[in-house]
């Protein structure tokens, strides 16, 4: 008896043979399905960014006095090349040596852009991520140990409230609220508006707080609905009511019991927001100026970065198909009844 | 249980939304005053410094940031010397290679002209002033038609290193942007320096230094010499040899940095000191700076402030709410209604001036309808370009601008040699009358749905289109079609998002063929009327350019003999005063019919866009930037100072 959860992932009630040599076998048709795909996907968007950006556009009103530059980019990008046959153009200087290529809007090689925005991006990420995580775990055990009570009600509704609120709306309530504000009302100033300024660890934390506060309630409003849901149909199982009725205490039953089962909806909603995370947010990044990857993005689509573009969805691929991948395996680990088929 | 439970999620929602609505607070507060603590980032706090990436310090003799400055004119205001000016701002340039193709960015001229400073400067006024040169130098016209300038460098002019700065930098730089490594396959010189457009230096046959003189030979005279040689380099940090030092320059221009890993010295009131990419960069004072020539600088003397900190901070809200937290003391933004909750507290000043991009309509001459010059002047007589004004800049610009809107394409509205050629014919003030009047003589009449048709052409429906996603742009097409529709023309706004309207619209190869051909080829339908803004400058060259006959920058299909020779002759034309007269002349060939009852009124110039400004009140004196052609915020940096 078996119910089919993903394409690949099978619940198997009745087996336990999991070993390390069929994981690693899934792992590697994982990747291997992967790599076409991101192929593909990056060939998609090639076209999409090369239909629609034009590097030369600021060009157009000063020609023919500024021809060289015009014919500069044009062979630069081949430009000239029919529009479905550059990504082979941008796939070929890939392996040959180029590399990534060179970042037009920010002026740096591109894998050097991808390295110290991704670690900027990463140290907002990873605190968002973990203080969203524990506190959406926490919620949704509590709403769910507490159905229909009052703190029930107020974090639902705050949960709908951070469904319903724009990001760039959340993020610029908090920059007024605890960038501006708190100064001006108490004469404190705990936060910087945005910004990475490096000068040393708390001013560096002063910096991270409202942009990974802000992350972490957006991914706060929706895992704890999830989580929530998760928990109490968890609950209302009946090895729970076995549990109880052997004696156990309830917060053995909840935080040893329930909890491994009620996690894993979350840990799909974890993977996939973590990895959404470390792709960086274009609002959030914006808003508070952080120097990230989302930020870059929009950068380089505005500036026409073809090459940095290119790179940002590649890298936002991979990580996604990694984190699947990793909450795939962890399914495995929270439910051993849970195999990789 | 249930009232419990409802009485629970009452609560519970009250307490949600008060936190919102909290969170949503009253500007009002904004207009409480802060205590001194608002000026963070003023007192004694030297640009910070980076991690390595940033380009290598000077070489010990940048300027300590420790000493007064020196003499001014009397002029400025009582303030404290020191402290660092931090501008937040949306945009970064990629590099610090301005003339790099690929970095064309509006920041990077506006970094790089508190740092570099070349033969000639733009005023407030938008126009030339000898910036490095001791007056505006001569032109002889030769007996072979070449025309030689001679120059006479300033006094005393230093590096910021504590070099001499001298006319042999001059012809250096030339020869640096000149030089070549053999030719291309068109059999054009292959330049190794970096440069869009060599117009004005290709022509020069002679250059050479004297002591502090400098004479430069033009094949011919060109009417933009005053443009060229803007920036000047340091000849002593780079190869002797030009074409070795202009692949050196390529390279070190992009982080400002030498072949030695130093700094590149500065003739400017600010020196390159840091820049950590995406977050900031920053400059310090040249205590070298012999001091500004600029008609509008109030001080003299090297700056004021220890540095400048650009901080690259790309959302306007964001920005505003640096400036309110004290993160920052001066934001230059779009769009302006950001402005409004800072002008009306005491903490603040808004400040705006005429900017130097102007928006126009350009029509299509191939158009069934426009080709009918009545259908033009109807266009032109039905605008009001007051109310669009008035609707978009009067809450804020004051009197920086003209009410009436813009009346001329060679020329913007805070240039002396500005006229108003729109208004003069009438044009612009929503006269409903006379453009009914121009379209009946033209043949058209009102339909029953008061939009008119012409018996052969049919309705008057009109495309206008531009690039998608400007907001304020869009509120004026909008403004617009409702004035249009008044005068029973159909107008449909037809924008495309993305940075492809202008490749793809009225400059792609079928639109161009159209033009170029007087409609015999190519694809007269792709386009109607085009809206886009221009850059204007002291120098009207690319406008000109644009207007002539059969050349790929002019979509609009325009062609006469008369205004060919007539724009020779003012590109010939060495007088300023002349010249200027000249291209107001030519300008009415453009925009309106008085020269050329055919195919004259081509372009509706619209508004001048202005600039607009916010310092804390920190700034006891505030360097407002004449926000010229490459001029921005930092233009006179040496001005800013912080209140006592």
């Amino acid at each position: 008896m078996c119910v089919t959860v993903s394409q690949n992932l099978v619940l198997v009630y009745t087996s336990t043979d999991r070993s390390v040599a069929t994981l690693f076998a899934y792992v590697t048709r994982r990747v291997l399905i992967s790599v076409p795909l991101l192929v593909i996907a990056m060939y998609l968007v090639h076209v999409g960014v090369s239909a629609t950006v034009d590097p030369r556009s600021d060009f157009y009103l000063c020609l023919p006095r500024c021809q060289e530059g015009f014919d500069s980019i044009t062979e630069t990008y081949a430009l000239d090349t029919n529009i479905f046959l550059r990504p082979f153009t941008y796939f070929a200087s890939l392996f040959s040596g180029d590399g990534l290529g060179f970042s037009s809007s920010v002026g740096e090689p591109v894998g050097e852009v991808m390295r110290t925005r991704g670690w900027n991006t990463a140290m907002v990420a990873i605190p968002a991520f973990l203080l969203g995580a524990i506190l959406s775990l926490l919620l949704s055990v509590y709403s769910a140990r507490r159905q229909y009570s009052f703190g029930d009600y107020f974090f639902t509704s705050l949960s709908f409230i951070g469904f319903a609120m724009p990001s760039f709306v959340l993020a610029l309530i908090i920059q007024v609220i605890f960038g501006v504000k708190l100064e001006e009302w108490f004469g404190i100033k705990p936060f910087n508006t945005g910004r990475k300024t490096g000068e040393n660890f708390w001013e560096l934390l002063r910096d991270i707080t409202l942009p990974a506060v802000s992350l972490a309630i957006l991914g706060i409003a929706a895992d704890s609905r999830f989580g929530r849901s998760s928990m109490l149909e968890t609950l209302n199982q009946d090895y729970i009511r076995t549990a109880r009725a052997k004696g156990l205490t309830e917060r053995t039953v909840v935080w040893k019991h329930a909890l491994r089962n009620g996690l894993i909806p979350l840990v799909t909603l974890w993977a996939l927001g973590f990895s959404a995370l470390l792709s960086g947010s274009v609002v959030t990044e914006s808003i508070f100026s952080w120097p990230g990857i989302g930020q870059t993005f929009l950068r380089a689509l505005g500036d026409s970065d073809l090459d940095l573009l290119m790179a940002i969805v590649m890298f936002t691929g991979v990580l996604t198909v990694v984190f699947n991948l990793i909450a795939d395996v962890l399914y495995g680990v929270l439910d051993p009844r849970i195999r990789l088929g | 249980m249930n009232t419990t439970r409802r009485s629970h999620k009452l609560l519970a929602m009250t307490a949600a939304s008060a936190l919102v609505f909290a969170a949503c607070g009253s500007d009002d507060d904004a207009s409480t005053t802060t205590d001194g603590e608002a000026s963070t980032g003023t007192d004694a706090e030297a640009p910070v410094e980076t991690d390595g990436e940033a380009p290598a310090e000077t070489d010990g003799e940048a300027p300590a940031e420790t000493d007064a400055p020196a003499e001014t004119d009397g002029e400025a205001a009582a303030g404290s010397d020191g402290g660092t000016l931090i501008w937040a701002h949306e945009q970064e340039p990629g590099d610090l290679h301005l003339d790099d193709p690929e970095n064309n960015l509006s920041i990077t001229s506006w970094i790089r002209s508190a740092m570099i400073e070349g033969l000639f400067g733009i005023s407030g006024a938008t126009e030339y002033y000898p910036e490095l040169l001791a007056d505006d130098g001569e032109l002889t016209t030769n007996d072979d038609g070449s025309v030689t300038g001679t120059f006479t460098m300033r006094d005393g002019l230093l590096w910021s290193d504590g070099d001499d700065l001298t006319a042999d930098d001059v012809v250096w730089t030339y020869n640096t942007i000149m030089a070549a490594d053999g030719e291309t396959e068109d059999g054009d010189p292959n330049y190794i320096y970096l440069l869009g457009d060599r117009t004005g230096l290709d022509t020069i046959t002679d250059i050479s230094a004297d002591g502090n003189t400098i004479s430069i030979t033009w094949s011919s005279f060109f009417a933009g010499y005053k443009g060229v040689l803007n920036e000047v380099y340091p000849m002593h940090q780079f190869n002797a040899d030009p074409a070795a030092a202009a692949a050196e320059l390529n390279d070190g221009l992009r982080e400002w940095t030498a072949p030695d890993g130093s700094t590149i010295a500065s003739s400017g009131p600010m020196i390159f000191d840091s820049w950590e990419k995406g977050v900031q960069m920053n400059l310090v004072r040249n205590d070298a700076y012999s001091g500004s020539n600029s008609p509008d600088a109030k001080n003299n003397g090297v700056a004021f402030v220890d540095g400048v900190q650009i901080n690259f901070v790309t959302d306007t809200d964001a920005q505003i709410n640096a400036l309110q937290a004290g993160e920052a003391q001066i934001v230059m933004t779009q769009p302006q209604l950001a402005f409004e909750d800072l002008a009306s507290s005491d903490d603040f000043t808004v400040a705006s001036s005429a900017g130097p991009v102007f928006e126009h309509w350009g029509l299509n001459l191939n158009n069934v309808h426009l080709a009918k010059p009545g259908v033009r002047e109807g266009l032109a007589f039905a605008m009001d370009k007051t109310e669009v004004m008035a609707g978009l800049y009067t809450p804020l610009f004051g009197d920086s601008l003209p009410a009436e809107g813009l009346g001329n394409t060679m020329w913007l509205s805070n240039q002396s040699t500005y006229e108003n050629h729109s208004g003069d014919a009438g044009y612009g003030a929503g006269d409903i009358a006379s453009a009914q009047a121009a379209l009946e003589g033209a043949g058209y009449n009102l339909n029953g749905d008061n939009v008119y048709e012409h018996p052969e052409d049919g309705v008057l429906t009109l495309r206008v289109g531009t690039t998608g996603g400007n907001r304020l742009r869009e509120i004026q097409q909008e403004l617009i079609q409702a004035q249009m529709s008044d005068a029973g023309i159909d107008i449909v706004i037809d924008n495309v998002e993305g940075g492809a309207y202008f490749s793809e619209v009225p400059f792609s190869a079928d639109a161009i063929a159209c033009a170029t051909s007087g409609g015999a080829e190519g694809n007269c339908d792709i386009w109607d009327i085009t809206q886009f803004a221009w850059v204007g400058g002291p120098w009207p060259g690319g406008q000109v350019a644009s207007y002539r006959a059969g050349g790929p920058n002019n979509p609009y299909g325009f062609a006469n003999d008369a205004f060919e020779v007539k724009a020779d002759e003012c590109d010939a034309t060495v007088d300023d005063a002349e010249r200027a007269a000249c291209y107001n002349e030519i300008d009415r060939y453009v925009t309106t019919l008085e020269l050329d009852a055919e195919n004259g009124l081509f372009m509706l110039p619209l508004t001048q866009k202005p600039s607009f400004y916010g310092f804390t009140s920190d700034l006891s004196q505030a360097g407002v930037a004449p926000d010229a052609q490459g001029a921005g915020p930092l233009t006179n940096v040496a001005d800013f100072q912080f209140a006592s």
